[in-house]
């Protein structure tokens, strides 16, 4: 028996390294647990069935001496990531059928370090949504409390985690798809910094907010995984070259709270409360807190829901149900495109296209998504000025506690609001982490959200591991 | 926002939709725009100086490869068209245009 609730990738190593046990029987493990809960969490919309030929490269590798950290680890994929040969479907009817003809570079990085996928895990249709309720695979259940949604978009990546069927995952994040489900299932979840990580080969939403990140089960971890996918790709012409990246610089120890961001209205009490103990641990761990001014970083979400909808629109257009995916019969070309779309795409998919292709319309763009851009700019400027003085910013996660079911869904504002605190990282290219701070009295989780300058992820593990000792 | 405005978006976006759900959807911007124009209140708050640093400071570049063929003809053919819903002769079959 492995104890797989305590297992970290550098203790999962060692005993592949030592014999103790061998990919196989790793591997097994987490099989054996998927099969027992995956019926009811439903984190994996499918398990790959080529497992067996992945564990024999790795070990493989463990025999040769080629073996990395990361080889025989296994890892759950989300369901917008590009595996050759297996189907990857955003969670969306609209791709239900569609094989990957390549891998994408995330991919490719980590099959090149023998690192052994599991399966695909579900989403919000095309990342779309804040609790997995709008994929076209149903609800994934949150396994701290099974009344309640795992947050999203990434739910079922971080599922898998939460319920022990996989050591860590990979997620995506446009508004806080990573960091609110971590959150929401107590775990450690990570959105690199714009540029940081290849988009090559992964189902595309807002282009100018995407990014890929790991979640673990503590900050190494996802540390580990960042550094395996952390690198250059040509194929993504919005990576950054290693050189052009700021090189780290020693901390100042010093932290910002932008306090009047933290008064505003559907903020949780408890999460407040819960925020000023991290406050107080943190300069336990020897951080100097202070308070800052961010006036402008309250208007991200508004800023967000013109950008990433005007995004949306333009990069979902791709799918007409002529190359790939669900094909309507029609008797004309036109028919087929609207009969494809509005059978493929979902509710919360159609609603966001619409109001994408309504603020890119002709007199609506300046208003709308000209001033959206103008006010990116001042925040990214803002945040900048701020890093200045301070090597991180802190808020909560997420301002709400994880909900149950359908409460939020017909709502669409309130369901916005969930990423209040995580978007302004995305607005800004900056990268932002989430770590669990601790549980309320029905023993849901509270969580810490650190924000650090561009391609300094270094500051959130410094930071995020002082803290982990602290909770 | 009116049943025939949405009408004309979900034209714009291609997406057959039924009258029911377009009403809900009209209700649903209302709201929506009403909260993301918030964002001409902020932009009051934007000094202009700091403005136009701005726009210099993030101007956009394109990026561009080298107009070399990066494979062989034909390579990817097969895989691709697994994909495709109708196929004729190596090609995609679409329907009448007109």
């Amino acid at each position: 028996m492995i104890d797989l609730r305590t297992l970290t990738i550098k203790k999962a190593h060692e005993h592949l390294k030592n014999g103790d046990f061998s990919v196989t029987d790793l591997v097994n493990e987490y099989l054996k647990v998927i099969k027992e809960k995956n019926n009811e969490i439903n984190a994996y919309v499918e398990v790959y069935s080529d497992i067996s030929e992945q564990v024999k490269i790795a070990e493989d590798m463990f025999k040769n001496g080629t073996a990395t950290l990361m080889t025989g680890i296994p890892v759950a994929l989300k369901d917008n990531m590009l595996f050759e040969g297996h189907i990857a479907s955003a969670s969306s009817h609209m791709l239900e059928n569609y094989k990957a003809t390549y891998d994408s570079s995330i991919v490719k990085q980590l099959k090149d370090q023998g690192v052994v996928f599991l399966g695909r895990t579900n989403m919000d249709e095309f990342a779309m949504g804040s609790s997995t309720e709008t994929s076209a695979y149903g609800n994934t259940k949150n396994p701290l409390d099974t009344s309640r949604v795992p947050g999203g978009s990434s739910g079922g990546a971080v599922a898998s985690l939460a319920m022990d069927g996989a050591l860590v995952s990979l997620g995506s994040d446009t508004g806080g798809s990573i960091r609110q489900p971590a959150a929401f299932c107590g775990l450690v979840g990570l959105k690199p910094t714009y540029g940081a990580v290849s988009r090559f080969g992964i189902i595309s939403m807002g282009s100018s907010l995407d990014q890929v990140g790991p979640f673990g089960k503590n900050v190494e971890d996802a540390e580990i995984l960042f550094n395996a996918i952390n690198a250059y790709d040509e194929k993504d012409s919005t990576s950054v070259k290693k050189e052009e990246r700021i090189a780290p610089l020693p901390l100042k120890k010093k932290i910002g709270v932008p306090r009047s961001f933290l008064s505003g209205d559907g903020i949780d009490k408890e999460i407040l409360k819960n925020f000023e103990e991290s406050c107080q641990k943190l300069e336990k761990a020897g951080y100097q807190i202070v308070d800052i001014s961010l006036p402008l970083i309250k208007y991200s979400l508004a800023v967000y829901y013109i950008i990433c909808p005007a995004e949306v629109s333009s990069n979902l257009a791709r799918y007409d149900g002529i190359r790939y995916g669900l094909h309507a019969e029609a008797d004309k070309l036109y028919e087929v495109y609207t009969k494809s779309r509005g059978k493929g795409f979902g509710k919360e998919v159609r609603r966001r296209i619409l109001l994408g292709t309504y603020i890119l319309s002709y007199g609506y763009y300046d208003a709308y998504y000209n001033t959206a851009i103008k006010v990116r700019n001042a925040i990214k400027e803002e945040l900048k000025n701020a890093f200045l003085d301070v090597d991180a910013i802190i808020t909560p996660t997420s301002p709400l506690m994880p909900f149950k079911f359908g409460e939020k869904l017909e709502d669409p504002i309130s369901m916005y609001l969930a990423d209040l605190f995580s978007v302004p990282a995305n607005i800004a290219d900056i990268p932002a982490i989430s770590i669990p701070s601790g549980k309320n009295n029905e023993g849901l989780p509270f969580s810490l959200h650190i924000m650090a300058p561009l391609f300094r992820e270094d500051i959130l593990f410094a930071i995020g591991k002082d803290f982990e000792k602290q909770v | 926002m009116n049943l025939a405005d949405i009408k004309k978006l979900s034209d714009l976006a291609r997406i057959d939709m039924s009258n029911e759900e377009m009403e809900g959807i009209a209700k649903n911007f209302d709201s929506i725009l009403a909260y993301v124009g918030q964002v001409e209140e902020a932009s009051k708050l934007i000094d202009k100086e700091s403005e136009v640093k701005d726009s210099q400071n993030y101007k956009l570049h394109n990026i561009m490869r080298e107009d070399v063929a990066t494979n062989n003809r034909g390579e990817y053919t097969d895989k691709i068209l697994e994909d495709a819903p109708d196929t004729l002769d190596g090609f995609i079959k679409v329907k009448q245009i007109l």
